[in-house]
């Protein structure tokens, strides 16, 4: 086994958010109060290696980072106060923009500029096609509300168009985020001449994607204090999964000009999507704000940016809800407008290239590994 | 030294208010010295900001900064950059720190003043106090009844110099009358300490006060005056026979310091049968008659008539010593500090002293492993009725030692003593499995290494990974570790988990050091005068340490520490001659001396 020095990786994972995990003496505390490690994942110390020696390509095909939840545990009780959980963050980041090939989201990490620039261009590329393809609810406010008084959105921005639109770009997101599961894929396994993993294994570990996606099962082996945060993290899923199939699934229901009761599923629906992404948002917020946690103590730029976007994103979806069903045609108008030109870059952004692509890496990598073992075990 | 230099002298005085320091007495000494052109409290400048100190160091023509206060470092790095700021060069900002020479108290105020002449005219310190000479008293104080301060005593007393001992429980033997075996050599520890203690007791040179305190310190290097609180034993020494009536009888338990609580003694009591003096003591926190006025028992039952006297009071004696040696010893590390050992929680995880206890032939059970178990009273005690045989046994080092979260240093012992306790228990129960979680495996005196691969061969498992945790699942203790060097998690079921707990300063150190206006360091060990060139000496001529209450180090290193306290000792009175460090002079006696230099 031949392995190549990198000497720029502990420079580089600086950018990435780790701290001080120079300090570790390899104690094997981290490893050992870990609830998740086991004999065939043994973390966080070895990953620590891998960067201390700066052994890139090792750390490329390492799926151990996707396997830490970030309760904390390592670096609270590391003698060194190395940081061990937080290298396993920043290895996650830095992951992240290994898989991705397009070299954005190393763009995103090490550069607040980039992001930014990023975020405004985008919104103004939103802006213009949404100026273009919309018509502007001028005149009479009466002649834009239905019989129930609500707005009559879909002759403003009709469905089909932002149907269209949002298919495009779901399409172009799932087209960034396979290929960059593909090479995660090609280092983890592909790479990998110690074993041989055949077809057979994939299908075994199928369930895992799915089953890890919606529950974020493995955290449920952390202790008590950690679970609140899951729960609460399961909430945010729950509401992000339940619009997302809403809006990019059922747009046609979802965006009527008919104003519902209450009660009816698609407002009923929404409300509770909401304040269960409202509740996460806050959450969240204020466990970095006041660094309640381990986790919340060191906050990258990209964590701050997608508390932001996304908070923004959920508030101007109610606002615009609100003025529809009250009847105020222009500011539904603007409001959807300013909707688009957040939750857009958002999604472009986040999803592929930055944190919310853990939301496809994690359970990925949980499957990975599993066939991995899979094959391990057969030898 | 630079003469065109024009100071400023910034005042911390956080801390002063607990030390009765009187700042103004300072400040007025420092408006005197030449070449300070400014004072300044560290509140006010941080009050008005930044700018401000700027433009008033720019006006005033200031070049050089002293901070002077009790710990001023802290200030350090915020005046640089004002000096910085003003187009100075960040260097010239000296300290004057109080603490670094062990000016703490109130009475220390005129080497505190020395101390920022110093800072301002560039001297070192160091040199500017080495004043002349004292005649010296031939008699030695020895704080601490220890191994070291014992073996300092002997060495005096063998000289035919009158030694005090003062030791502040009813015995003397310290800590190294608790163990069994000494690492490497494994030879019998008693076996050592025993003839030590009893030659102690005979020495017509050594005049031994348990149950004592020192609680004042006046005078020179050469010639200190001493006030010693000899607490009242309420049992007559010259009178108690030893015979044990009264305890046998007494009514009050609680648990016993020489067992390390690991079974329970009387209100009145004997330390332990080999105690010096051989005498019993009651004990008045908890003894009945003392905290209620009802029970004299003891007295009753007592054969000798006037022995026991309940009634008795406490006396302080007052000494003139020229000469003083600390040797006040250590404490262990509090294992439930780090409550993912289960210390305290679980009865199976027991600390290395009490492990000592357990082993030991004169220990609770006689040398038997047994349960600890809850007695009708609560107290969690090591009975003989509960004797078993641990299957498997996992030795954790560093507990408390190597850390950041709570001791950052090495203990230095822990390694050496977890491979005695293994091979001990190993000696003990055949059958067993000992494991041995480890950092770093520091072996690192005459025949340690040996030692450790003589563990090693005799079957020890030793596993290099720091176990993380002990829990308890279902009915089993789990020990949780990373065996770094096979590349696995063990989670091994035991019976009985062993904490090597760190060593740590003595509850009294920072008290004794302020009696004595001597330094601790951060961890509260006492500082030594130059660790390589004195590393006895303290920053008062004629002080001395010796043993753990400096630094952790092991029997042997604290035995010949003792040893070289008492050469220095011995060296002063066979001079008559001791060089007095003195560290108060006037204002123009300083300067004499600096622009002399
Ligand atoms: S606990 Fe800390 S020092 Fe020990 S191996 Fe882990 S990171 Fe390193
Ligand atoms: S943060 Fe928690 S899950 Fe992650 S490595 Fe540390 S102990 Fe394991
Ligand atoms: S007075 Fe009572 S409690 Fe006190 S020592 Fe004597 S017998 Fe024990
Ligand atoms: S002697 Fe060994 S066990 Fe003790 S603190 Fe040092 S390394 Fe740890």
């Amino acid at each position: 086994m031949n392995a190549r020095v990198n000497l720029n990786v502990k420079k580089d994972l600086l950018k990435y958010g780790a701290k001080d995990w120079n300090e570790c003496f390899h104690c094997g505390n981290c490893t050992a109060i870990c609830p998740l490690t086991d004999d065939n994942s043994l973390f966080p110390r070895r990953a620590i290696r891998l960067a201390q020696m700066g052994l890139k390509d090792k750390i490329k095909e390492n799926v151990v980072p996707w396997l830490c939840y970030y309760c904390g545990d390592c670096s609270k009780t590391c003698p060194r106060n190395a940081n061990p959980g937080e290298l396993m963050m920043s290895l996650r980041r830095y992951l992240i923009s290994l898989y991705d090939w397009t070299g954005i989201s190393r763009l995103v990490y090490t550069s607040k500029k980039f992001e930014l620039i990023a975020i405004v261009v985008i919104a103004i590329f939103v802006m213009i096609l949404y100026i273009n393809f919309t018509v502007y609810p001028a005149g009479d406010p009466n002649k834009w509300l239905g019989e129930d008084g609500g707005v009559l959105i879909n002759n403003m921005a009709h469905w089909r168009k932002i149907h269209l639109a949002d298919l495009i770009m779901a399409g172009l997101l799932s087209f960034f985020l396979i290929t960059n599961i593909i090479n995660m894929w090609y280092h983890m396994i592909l790479k990998d001449k110690t074993v041989k993993v055949n077809i057979l294994d994939y299908i075994k570990g199928l369930y895992l994607l799915p089953l890890h996606f919606i529950t974020q099962k493995r955290f449920s082996k952390c202790d008590e204090s950690v679970k609140t945060y899951w729960y609460i993290h399961l909430l945010l899923v729950i509401g992000y999964v339940t619009m997302f199939t809403m809006i990019v699934g059922f747009l046609e229901w979802f965006q009527t000009d008919k104003v519902h009761p209450f009660w009816h599923p698609q407002r009923l629906f929404g409300y509770i999507a909401t304040v269960f992404l409202f509740l996460g948002i806050i959450y969240f917020y204020y466990n970095r704000r006041k660094k309640l946690r381990e986790n919340s103590k060191y906050s990258h730029h990209t964590d701050w940016a997608f508390l932001v976007l996304l908070f923004l994103t959920v508030l101007t979806g109610i606002l615009m809800h609100y003025f529809r069903i009250s009847g105020m045609p222009k500011l539904t108008y603007i409001t959807y407008l300013l909707h688009l030109m957040i939750a857009v870059p958002m999604l472009v952004i986040e999803v592929p290239f930055s944190k919310w692509s853990h939301l496809a890496y994690r359970p990925f990598a949980i499957y990975f590994s599993y066939i991995k073992n899979l094959a391990y075990k057969r030898k | 030294m630079n003469y065109s230099d024009n100071v400023g002298v910034v005042f911390v005085n956080e801390g002063a208010e607990n030390n009765g320091f009187n700042f103004n007495e300072l400040k007025e000494y420092a408006r005197k010295l030449n070449k300070v052109t400014s004072i300044w409290d560290i509140q006010e400048i941080l009050q008005k900001g930044k700018k401000w100190i700027i433009s008033e160091i720019k006006e005033k023509n200031i070049n050089k900064l002293v901070i002077a206060g009790i710990e001023p470092g802290f200030y350090k790095t915020f005046l640089a950059n004002v000096m910085l700021e003003c187009g100075n060069n960040p260097e010239k900002v000296y300290l004057a720190s109080f603490s670094e020479y062990a000016a703490t108290t109130k009475n220390d105020i005129d080497k505190a003043k020395t101390i920022i002449a110093c800072a301002v005219y560039n001297a070192d310190y160091e040199k500017i106090v080495d004043f002349g000479e004292n005649s010296v008293n031939t008699n030695t104080l020895v704080i601490g009844g220890g191994i070291a301060g014992i073996q300092a005593s002997l060495e005096i007393a063998a000289s035919k110099n009158k030694v005090y001992l003062v030791e502040k429980s009813g015995t003397i033997g310290g800590h190294m009358a608790m163990f069994d075996k000494t690492f490497p050599t494994l030879d019998c520890a008693a076996c050592i300490l025993t003839p030590k203690m009893v030659e102690v007791g005979q020495n017509p040179y050594i005049e031994l006060m348990t149950y004592s305190e020192v609680l004042e310190v006046n005078g020179e290097p050469g010639n200190y005056q001493v006030k010693i609180l000899k607490k009242a034993r309420r049992v007559d020494l010259a009178k108690c026979i030893g015979c044990g009536q009264c305890a046998e009888k007494c009514p009050t338990r609680t648990p016993s310091e020489f067992d390390a609580g690991t079974k329970l003694r009387k209100a009145i009591y004997i330390p332990f049968p080999q105690a010096v003096p051989n005498k019993y003591l009651i004990d008045e926190k908890v003894c009945t008659y003392v905290q209620t006025g009802k029970c004299g028992i003891c007295v009753k039952f007592c054969p000798v008539p006037g022995c026991i006297n309940l009634d008795e009071k406490d006396k302080i004696v007052e000494i003139t010593v020229g000469n003083i040696i600390v040797a006040i010893g250590y404490k262990v590390f509090d294992a439930r500090k780090i409550e993912q050992y289960g210390y305290g929680k679980y009865p199976e995880v027991i600390t290395s002293l009490e492990l000592e206890r357990l082993i030991n032939a004169s220990g609770p059970t006689g040398g038997k492993i047994a349960r600890r178990v809850q007695d009708k009273k609560g107290f969690w005690i090591f009975s003989p009725d509960e004797i078993y045989e641990p299957k498997s046994i996992a030795i954790i080092h560093c507990i408390g030692s190597r850390d950041e979260n709570y001791n950052k240093y090495c203990s230095k012992v822990c390694c050496m003593y977890s491979l005695k306790l293994a091979h001990l228990l190993k000696e003990k129960l055949h059958d067993s499995e000992v494991t041995e979680y480890y950092i770093d495996m520091r072996a690192f005196g005459k025949g340690y290494e040996e030692f450790y691969n003589r563990i090693k061969n005799e079957g020890v498992n030793i596993v290099r990974g720091k176990a993380a945790k002990v829990e308890k699942i279902g009915n089993d203790l789990i020990v949780r570790a990373e065996d770094i060097e096979n590349g696995k998690i063990i989670e091994q079921k035991v019976d009985l988990v062993v904490l090597a707990v760190g060593l740590e300063a003595s509850e009294d150190a920072k008290k004794i050091a302020q009696i004595l206006g001597i330094s601790v360091d951060e961890n509260g060990f006492f500082n030594e005068f130059n660790n390589i060139s004195e590393p006895v000496d303290t920053h008062k001529g004629g002080i001395y340490v010796a043993g753990l209450c400096q630094g952790p180090k092991d029997i042997p290193d604290s035995v010949a520490q003792a040893s070289a306290a008492a050469a220095r000792v011995l060296q002063s009175i066979a001079k008559q001659k001791i060089n007095n460090r003195k560290q108060n002079f006037s204002i123009s006696e300083v300067e004499a001396k600096i622009f002399n230099a």
